[in-house]
């Protein structure tokens, strides 16, 4: 029994035993870091990096995000009680008018594995959605998602109240009709092509 | 000199492919910007199928385009089998979306009743009845919604649990799959009887089988059987013009499409709307001898790019598919965008004119 073995059971989209296996090593007195660190955020990064090769697909990634979340499910008491801080509070959305949530519930599960607190507020956000959830969380980074070219004045917008109304956050975009160039010209800080992109760009805005 | 063909002259040229028609036919793969250039209500247009065929109809008169009002919608499935969609209020959505799928467990799929069409038609069906109705009057196909089937499975099916079933629970997708299939069989039966098949034009357009989504190994196994099993049936019907969308990245699934086309000993036309990542050569290659392709141009440059630079994309499309031997369309590569301004039509308008004469 090893934090390898965590590693390797996620990678073989075996869900299921995530929680059984951190249990074990945090019953045989591992260090929690390490479980989090060498198995959980290690391993994500590993099928992030699949992905980005076009060697893994959604449903794969969909899989390794649930591995993520029955192990978190189980450190998450221990990390609290230990005062473990995450590596950034990001607050994210489907912008207003979008109903569509499998790219953003995706990102939003690879930041959590990456090791950030993640406030998801669901599809439909207009400005006032995502300041609440801002200020209600001291959030670090807004990220907002679209998947309609007829929403995307809509994140221009969010992301230029944004700037107005709430000091010291920074936003990523993401969503098929959104590019970097997009991002450029609506000022946004960051940009997200896909769901390893924006764990990239989140650590490049955190400078972790 | 040669008079000009009307649009239906036109589009029955290209379509019967023993002629060349005069110059290239437009197809914008135009829904939601009729209804804009109306002032009507995007939830008016999309509920009411005499507004969906007003609307068509009055910006196919404007822009003198080859396109017909054809009824369907990306979120089809979840309402036809008894969820609920939400109609658009302006805000953003400008076409139906989800609010709630019928499927959230896998016993759900067990006890799932396909649509029957022998009564109230369902869901959306009802709309592009009434919309078919309209045309058939005036002479136009009846077009109608007929796939994909992967994409409005996972949407009857809540989309993230039936991603995760891909993997987990292949068994149930693929009753799913069958179940959404059946749905589809039955329309295309209920439109053939009504309308007679000649006269009807079923579509199948989705995004979720794309490379970006699903392996092609998936789509080889759960999306391909289905794709053969409706297909078959629009051949045993007597069908000859289906309009194919294969939405966004499709290019690892070309074989697939061309082995169904195959396995069905395919009869008539298929008309291949791909995304714009797909090149017009590897379309050529793919169908180009027996299909219509269609030349494929960016739609998120069509609604940000100026008037020259979308003439210009425009030309490069024709100048590359214009002499396809199945025939060329020249075509956005996924719906014209609702909120573009009405000079993009006039620009691929323009370009077909200038650059798509076969004379």
């Amino acid at each position: 029994m090893a934090v390898a073995d965590i590693y390797h059971a996620i990678l073989a989209f075996k869900h299921k035993e995530i929680a059984d296996l951190v249990q074990k090593e945090l019953d045989l007195k591992t260090d929690v870091s390490g479980i989090l660190n060498d198995g959980l955020i290690a391993a994500m990064d590993e099928l992030g990096r699949q992905y980005s090769q076009g060697a893994l697909f959604v449903p794969e990634m969909l899989i390794g995000a649930l591995s993520m979340k029955n192990g978190l499910g189980v450190l998450k008491p221990i990390l609290a009680r230990t005062n473990a801080q995450p590596k950034g509070i990001i607050v994210i959305g489907t912008v207003k008018g979008d109903q569509h949530d499998v790219g953003k519930n995706l990102v939003a599960m690879m930041l959590e594995g990456a090791g950030f607190k993640v406030v998801d507020i669901g599809v439909d956000n207009d400005t006032a959605a995502f300041v609440k959830a801002i200020t209600d969380n001291n959030a670090d980074i807004a990220a907002l998602s679209s998947l309609l070219t007829t929403s995307m004045p809509a994140m221009e917008k969010i992301v230029t109240e944004l700037k107005e109304q709430v000091s010291g956050v920074k936003t990523m975009v993401g969503g098929a009709p959104t590019s970097m160039a997009f991002a450029e010209r609506i000022g946004s800080y960051g940009y997200g092509g896909d769901g390893p992109e924006a764990v990239e760009t989140a650590r490049k805005l955190m400078a972790l | 000199m040669t008079k000009a063909m009307t649009p239906p002259e036109r589009m029955m040229a290209v379509m019967m492919g023993q002629e060349k028609p005069d110059r290239v036919p437009v197809v914008p793969f135009i829904q939601g910007y009729a209804a804009n250039i109306m002032g009507m209500p995007p939830g008016e247009f999309w509920s009411d199928g005499d507004n969906y065929f007003d609307a068509n109809f009055a910006s196919m008169r404007l822009h003198g385009y080859e396109q017909t009002p054809l009824f369907g919608y990306a979120a089809c499935g979840p309402w036809e089998f008894g969820g609920k969609v939400g109609m658009p209020d302006g805000s953003g959505e400008l076409a139906p979306y989800v609010i709630e799928s019928p499927v959230k467990t896998l016993e759900d799929i067990e006890t799932l009743k396909v649509p029957t069409f022998d009564g109230p038609l369902p869901g959306g069906f009802a709309i592009a009845d009434r919309n078919a109705e309209r045309c058939v009057e005036m002479g136009m196909p009846a077009g109608f919604q007929a796939g994909s089937i992967f994409s409005a499975a996972a949407q009857v099916a809540d989309t993230n649990a039936f991603l995760t079933w891909v993997i987990t629970e292949p068994d149930a997708v693929r009753m799913l799959m069958d179940k959404v299939s059946d749905m589809f069989i039955n329309a295309l039966e209920y439109f053939a009887n009504k309308f007679g098949a000649q006269q009807c034009m079923p579509f199948q357009a989705g995004p979720l089988e794309a490379n970006g989504m699903i392996s092609p190994d998936t789509f080889r196994d759960l999306v391909y059987p289905y794709n053969l099993k409706v297909n078959q049936k629009i051949k045993e019907l007597g069908i000859g013009a289906v309009l194919m969308h294969p939405c966004a990245d499709q290019n690892l699934n070309i074989p697939y499409y061309v082995q169904m086309r195959e396995a069905c000993d395919w009869h008539g036309r298929y008309i291949w709307i791909f995304g714009p990542e797909t090149s017009i050569p590897d379309q050529m290659k793919a169908f180009g001898d027996h299909d219509i392709i269609c030349g494929n141009v960016d739609p998120i440059a069509i609604l940000e790019k100026p008037y020259a630079e979308v003439v210009q994309l425009c030309k490069d499309a024709i100048d590359e598919g214009k002499d396809n031997p199945g025939g060329f369309i020249l075509t956005p590569g996924c719906e014209f965008p609702a909120d573009a301004a009405p000079i993009k039509v006039m620009a691929m308008m323009d370009a077909a004119e200038q650059f798509g004469r076969y004379e």
